[in-house]
């Protein structure tokens, strides 16, 4: 280990400055998780919209809502393709038995979860299903693109699916409920390009 | 023994304390693990301060800001945080590089014009918008891959750490659909890395003698010690009262929740389903651990209790839910709580035992 020397202090002015930027990063990193995710105040989605460069630039947008506010059930998107002979290929993303490493399934593990925090379930009242459909839908066009070129496809159908999230009590009768299902759509590599910004 | 010459750590009755109270109680001094000398300690004198009202009351508070900002501090727990974060990008990049154009590429799992749907455009910038060939891509993930290889043996560590928090921030904004909280807590520890002297020990920059001969406590590396045990206690306090909104958790079973999730499911611990109470305890614990982390952190008395439960909340979340890289980034923003001298006390057991 090497030795330590004696310190060397800060001057006064340099303190001031130091404090000024350690006082913005601080708020640059506290006001964010109080703006959102919802439910939040509205001074605190007035006092992040001045912070908004810094958040953004150094990647500080987080709610850190880790497992909370209660953990929920799995998603996956399964895909059914039809190739250019005629015949289909189905699988699922992400798959635990292709998308190794663990680092790499837990990426496309994260496509399936916010789109599915952003798919209404098909019980929703259909002006709900109607107006949540521009958030998500332009993202899974996205990812149908990415499967069809991936696999050479022509066309594919999307299925959200929510895995059943047993108690224990079911879990322990062998109980288990069917996995909930939301169809996304059939999208062909012709879909229209990718939406552009208001 | 006058109160004044009183070493820190040592009460009025001049007895040693693990948990010296900070100005608001009118105490001396604050105990705090910044990695100097060891303790950490840092002395808040505010005896010219007491019976002066207002104005005392805030040369306290101004005090204790100084010292906790100020007070120079040991390089080496910013040097073993540096040496697991780079790791941490190095792999995120290599993970990055197995399917880089859907990650990155302008037809990947997001398209590039979909980008502003999910996060804050024109702010959260990326250079892979620049990027408009599957070389140019390729070519940034690797500079990336690099300055994260360099970050971790601490080869030119200044432009290292730059280059992987500009990289590291560049992918994360770029493919927002597919980050989690791995991400949230790398970025956590390469903003500081960058602003703190990371490499002053535990690197080749010192190996090769590109630095002083001997590593000097700095202000510098305080600063970034201190954002990293500030902004973790921050990420903690708001994980833990947004759990407080959860019934699952205060029904004492939310650990069933995770454990039941087929889709994180990497160790089986679904016999967790027979033992309820157990579910319970384990629920709650990590739900008061949580909470009270920024509270329980800082006095010296609970200190290791807090980080103990960190690793081994942690352990179990990589361990059970395969998240071993988030695991392993929170845990090394922990270790920033773990002042330089056990370090030492560490490596010199080690070397006594080789």
């Amino acid at each position: 280990m090497p030795r330590l020397l004696p310190p060397a202090a800060w001057s006064p002015a340099a303190r001031v400055a130091a404090s000024l930027a350690i006082l913005l990063y601080l708020a640059t990193v506290i006001v964010p998780p109080l703006a959102g995710p919802a439910p939040s105040s509205d001074l605190a989605m007035r006092l992040v919209q001045p912070l908004r460069p810094l958040v953004g630039g150094l990647y500080l947008g987080h709610g850190y809502r880790f497992f909370a506010p209660d953990p929920g059930p799995g998603h996956a998107i399964r895909w059914t393709m039809r190739l250019p002979d005629g015949s289909s290929r189905s699988g699922i993303l992400p798959d635990p038995d292709v998308d190794r490493p663990r680092l790499l399934y837990h990426r496309r593990f994260m496509i399936a979860e916010k789109i599915a925090g952003l798919v209404p379930p098909p019980d929703a009242p259909e002006e709900v299903r109607r107006e949540g459909k521009p958030q998500w839908q332009p993202l899974v066009m996205g990812v149908a693109g990415q499967l069809l070129r991936r696999h050479g496809g022509v066309e594919v159908d999307l299925m959200m699916i929510e895995f059943d999230l047993p108690t224990p009590e079911d879990f322990l009768a062998g109980k288990s409920a069917p996995d909930g299902e939301t169809p996304l759509g059939t999208f062909a590599l012709s879909a229209p390009p990718a939406s552009n910004r208001p | 023994m006058s109160r004044r010459h009183r070493p820190p750590h040592t009460d009025r009755a001049g007895r040693q304390s693990d948990i010296i109270p900070g100005p608001w109680a009118g105490g001396t001094a604050v105990s705090t693990p910044s990695g100097e000398g060891g303790s950490g300690a840092v002395a808040t004198r505010d005896d010219e301060a007491s019976g002066q009202g207002g104005a005392g009351w805030c040369v306290s508070w101004a005090n204790a800001w100084r010292s906790f900002w100020f007070t120079p501090a040991d390089p080496l727990p910013l040097a073993v945080v540096r040496i697991i974060a780079g790791t941490m990008l190095a792999w995120s990049c290599c993970v990055w590089l197995m399917d880089v154009d859907a990650f990155f590429g302008p037809s990947g799992w997001l398209r590039d014009g979909d980008v502003w749907r999910m996060n804050d455009q024109p702010w959260q910038w990326s250079w892979f918008f620049a990027a408009r060939s599957p070389t140019a891509i390729r070519v940034l993930t690797l500079i990336t891959l690099v300055a994260g290889v360099c970050l971790a043996v601490g080869l030119a560590t200044p432009v290292a750490a730059a280059v992987s928090l500009v990289g590291f921030i560049s992918a994360a904004n770029r493919t927002p659909l597919t980050v989690f909280g791995f991400d949230d807590a790398l970025g956590m520890l390469l903003i500081p890395l960058a602003v703190g002297p990371s490499g002053a020990v535990l690197s080749l920059d010192r190996r090769l003698g590109l630095l002083p001969a001997a590593a000097t406590p700095s202000v510098a590396a305080n600063i970034a010690l201190r954002l990293i045990q500030v902004h973790l206690c921050i990420v903690y306090f708001f994980s833990g009262i947004a759990k407080l909104l959860g019934v699952s958790w205060w029904e004492g079973t939310a650990l069933w929740g995770a454990a039941a999730n087929s889709r994180y499911r990497t160790l089986d611990i679904t016999w967790l389903a027979r033992h309820p109470l157990l579910v319970n305890a384990l629920t709650l614990g990590t739900l008061f651990w949580e909470v009270s982390y920024p509270a329980l952190v800082w006095p010296r008395l609970t200190r290791r209790l807090a980080i103990a439960m960190a690793i081994l909340v942690h352990a179990g979340i990589g361990a059970a839910m395969g998240m071993k890289e988030f695991a392993i980034t929170m845990i090394a923003a922990n270790l920033a709580f773990v002042p330089a001298d056990n370090w030492r006390a560490l490596w010199t057991r080690l070397r006594s035992r080789g």
